[in-house]
């Protein structure tokens, strides 16, 4: 393909991962997946019972894996044996996705507070019928993004994966790379808000999470409306930038040319992860400076 | 009933570069910094996610990046190195900007609670640990660790996808041989590679237990009980992944 | 909850591994004469998903010192490596028996591996690994037969393997043996409550290579009917399990009092 077009291609790709980054994180966020789940599932055992979604079904990149498996499951399926069009057949198959993915979380939340009843834990069925369906949608725009990226690569960019187990692939990279990044922000900070702010959680605070909001009690929702400020689109940022950066290097310098060009394309992609890691130590040395020690340098009594 | 001496006699030397790749994986796991549900609480350094999904993250993107290079490139060298670069971008993207987050949204600096020094920047870390912590966020000596790890896994991954479509592609005597860009074949082998791979990296995950920061870290001292025990567990695999893939040349390209 | 009535290891291991066998044998054998009959392999999935689920329930009960998906991903993996070696093979109708024992063998052998080498602790990690293996096999070989109509190796690689089904099953799959366990976690849980949810996330992985199936309509229809009967009758079980278990299910309302919380 024209180097121009499929430079268009990669733009696209790059634009709907980032869209599947950040709908990944925030869908996490609503039902308190993976991480930070830990502690509203430890909550409760400390006394402090709440009216949180406690979306347990796996970890994220299984939980991914799964939903954008279904959704081009059911795209393929469509495509193949009904002759769908490819973009009407991938919302279908996002929307059979998000329907699985809504029977799953309620499975999940049941489960997780009806085995907790020793610690008195309610199951609050508004909570339910209300954030399901928030949670679906998100799930529908991951599995749609997805989609979009892995369908692209195999019939634009002519990568040799079939298109359900590169979506597959995707699906438990967006979660892996959501799980390590917008769940902190959501873990850390928003469930932690009324611990000082600059520390990380003090262990013996486990499980005191925040329970009351600005009016009533906090639930899902108010923890979506708090990450989706910053944790969710640096999600985005985070996940566009693998899928982005992985397809870009070969594009460069492409492959098939020469093995010289193959060598190149890794060098480029060398370059970026040098690049990326002296700006991580750059901001340690930053943030090191800017915010001061915890503790006083008490000679060499202090160990680690 | 298909010839097995026929299939498993040339492949030998494919056998053990699978088996070499899933020793890699395994010691690749040891390296990533990895913090589990402590990390996402800022409670713990490393990456706040669990050992097997992050090496399964990393590893994933390198498979990724090898099968398309692979398609485009059959050098042994480019292969495995796109491998190892795919799994380090993962990587190396997803650790900035979990450290945007824990500088600027949680207002915590990266910093290590099991070295009194950086062995790389030699910065002083105790002093940085917040109370009642195990230190957070991502420290350069964790983010260096880190990389080494995705390149190791990438690269063991790209060594089984390597070694599994060369003997999808051998010329056995009596049929076609299969070309590389055979799409059945491409399939088997990276669903091979993909069970391969988890496998693989969660028998170190019950070696680490938990957390690990990375080389640093005491418990990096254990790799060599899950080295071993991968190459071991290799061993069957890629003599039944050797089968498998090797007998799709017998029932032929479809 | 110790007063509860628990369904003994062996009798779910008889009920999966040989329920399981014997109807994707009925499916192999019967789907010659008429591909209508490969909803057997979606049954022997669902048997197979229960006895996984318990099998992962017993394991993961110890601390695996890693999260709970990682043992049914390891399960599938182990289930389709061996999978695909039984049917390459090309034995005809051994190959899914074969298949199965490669998979409890992989299974005893990284067990072993994990309980000499690497240390673990956990008294019953050689029979569990094991048992995880075949039922991820089962489960494999089941919702194969659904989509392919056959369990001929070119087949399977067409029908399956080329199209990418098989991480529909993979991740599918694995999900009905994990998810029980990873989302009933808790001191209370309960080992019926458990297995109607592993049901539940059977139906829906059949429901789901019912509609990918190439068997032809007839098939189509009645594995997807099947598998939302299957659904529709284990949620409900699970929903009456959860009301039952929970403290109380109410609509809406506060948090409980101080006095209640005494």
């Amino acid at each position: 393909m024209e180097p121009l077009i499929s430079m268009g291609v990669l733009a696209l790709i790059g634009a709907a991962a980032t869209i599947a980054g950040a709908s990944e994180d925030l869908e996490s966020d609503v039902g308190s997946q993976s991480n930070a789940n830990s502690q509203v599932q430890l909550a409760p055992q400390m006394g402090y019972v709440h009216r949180i979604y406690n979306k347990a079904i796996a970890g994220e990149p299984v939980s991914n894996g799964l939903m954008c498996t279904v959704g081009s499951t059911g795209a393929l399926v469509l495509i193949q044996h009904f002759g769908f069009s490819p973009l009407f057949a991938l919302v279908i198959g996002a929307l059979i996705a998000a329907m699985v993915h809504g029977s799953y979380s309620v499975t999940a939340i049941m489960g997780r507070e009806a085995s907790q009843a020793r610690f008195k834990q309610p199951i609050y069925l508004d909570l339910i019928r209300s954030h399901t369906p928030v949670i679906m949608a998100f799930a529908f725009l991951t599995t749609f993004s997805v989609e979009v990226v892995s369908y692209l690569l195999v019939t634009s960019l002519a990568h040799p994966f079939p298109f359900v187990l590169l979506s597959f692939l995707w699906g438990v990279v967006v979660g892996s790379v959501g799980s390590a990044t917008g769940d902190v922000h959501l873990g850390a900070e928003r469930q932690f808000q009324q611990q000082p702010f600059g520390e990380g959680l003090n262990a013996s605070q486990s499980g005191n999470i925040v329970r009351k909001a600005e009016s009533g009690l906090r639930n899902g929702i108010d923890n979506l409306w708090f990450c989706s400020k910053f944790g969710g689109p640096m999600t985005g940022v985070s996940f566009g930038m693998v899928v982005f950066l992985g397809t870009w290097i070969i594009l460069v310098f492409d492959p098939a040319k020469s093995v010289a060009y193959g060598w190149l394309s890794n060098l480029l992609g060398l370059l970026i992860v040098t690049v990326l890691c002296i700006w991580n130590w750059h901001i340690e040395k930053e943030t090191r400076e800017k915010y001061g020690p915890f503790k006083e340098d008490k000679g060499e009594e202090v160990s680690a | 009933m298909i010839d097995l001496v026929g299939l498993i006699a040339p492949n030998i030397l494919w056998i053990i570069a699978i088996i070499i790749g899933g020793t890699l994986i395994s010691i690749s796991v040891h390296f990533i910094s990895v913090g589990g549900a402590p990390a996402a609480m800022a409670q713990a350094t490393g990456i706040g996610t669990g050992t097997v999904m992050l090496a399964a993250g990393a590893g994933i993107a390198g498979i990724i990046a090898a099968g398309a290079v692979m398609d485009l490139n059959q050098n042994l060298g480019v292969v495995l190195g796109a491998g190892g670069v795919g799994a380090m971008v993962m990587l190396a993207a997803t650790m900035i900007v979990a450290t945007w987050i824990y500088a600027y949204g949680v207002g915590v600096m990266p910093v290590s609670a099991k070295v009194k020094y950086d062995p790389i920047t030699k910065y002083r870390q105790d002093l940085y640990v917040s109370q009642g912590t195990e230190g957070h966020g991502i420290p350069t000596v964790a983010f260096v660790s880190s990389l080494l790890g995705g390149l190791l896994g990438g690269l063991g991954a790209a060594l089984a996808y390597y070694a599994l479509m060369k003997v999808g592609t051998y010329a056995y005597s009596g049929v076609i041989p299969l070309d590389v860009h055979n799409l059945d074949l491409v399939a088997v082998v990276a669903t091979f590679t993909i069970g391969f791979f988890f496998i693989n990296s969660v028998i170190p995950s019950y070696n680490i237990v938990g957390t690990i920061e990375g080389f640093h870290d005491p418990k990096f001292k254990r790799w060599p009980k899950a080295a071993v025990a991968s190459f071991l567990a290799s061993i069957p695999l890629g003599i039944v992944a050797v089968i498998a893939v090797g007998a799709l040349a017998f029932v032929g390209g479809l | 909850m110790t007063e509860q009535k628990m369904i003994p290891p062996n009798t779910l291991m008889a009920v999966g591994a040989v329920g399981g066998l014997v109807c994707i044998y009925l499916a192999y054998f019967l789907s010659q004469a008429n591909p209508i009959f490969v909803f057997f392999g979606a049954l022997g999935a669902v048997f197979a998903s229960i006895w996984g689920a318990d099998a992962v329930r017993r394991i993961a009960s110890y601390g695996l010192g890693t999260g709970v998906p990682s043992i049914g991903l390891l399960a599938l993996g182990m289930g389709i490596i061996a999978v695909l070696f039984g049917l390459a093979l090309d034995i005809g109708p051994a190959g899914p028996i074969v298949a199965f024992i490669v998979s409890c063998a992989i299974g005893a052998i990284i067990g072993i591996i994990s309980k000499k080498v690497v240390g673990m602790t956990i008294p019953i990690m050689v029979s569990a690994t094991t048992e995880i293996a075949g039922a991820g096999a089962l489960l494999i070989l089941g919702l194969s037969i659904v989509i392919a109509g056959s369990l001929d190796y070119g087949i399977v690689v067409k029908e399956v393997i080329r199209t990418g089904f098989i991480m529909m099953i993979y991740i599918a799959g694995g999900m009905a043996m994990l998810h029980p366990h990873n989302s009933n976690l808790g001191p209370d849980e309960t080992q019926d409550r458990l297995l109607a949810l592993s049901a539940e996330k059977a139906g829906i992985a059949v429901v789901l290579s019912g509609f990918a199936s190439v068997a032809g309509m007839g098939a189509i229809a009645i594995t997807v009917l099947i598998g939302i009967i299957i659904w529709y009758v284990y949620f409900g079980k699970y929903y009456a399990l959860v009301k039952r278990d929970a403290y109380k299910v109410v609509d809406t309302g506060l948090l409980p009092t101080e006095e209640e919380m005494q």
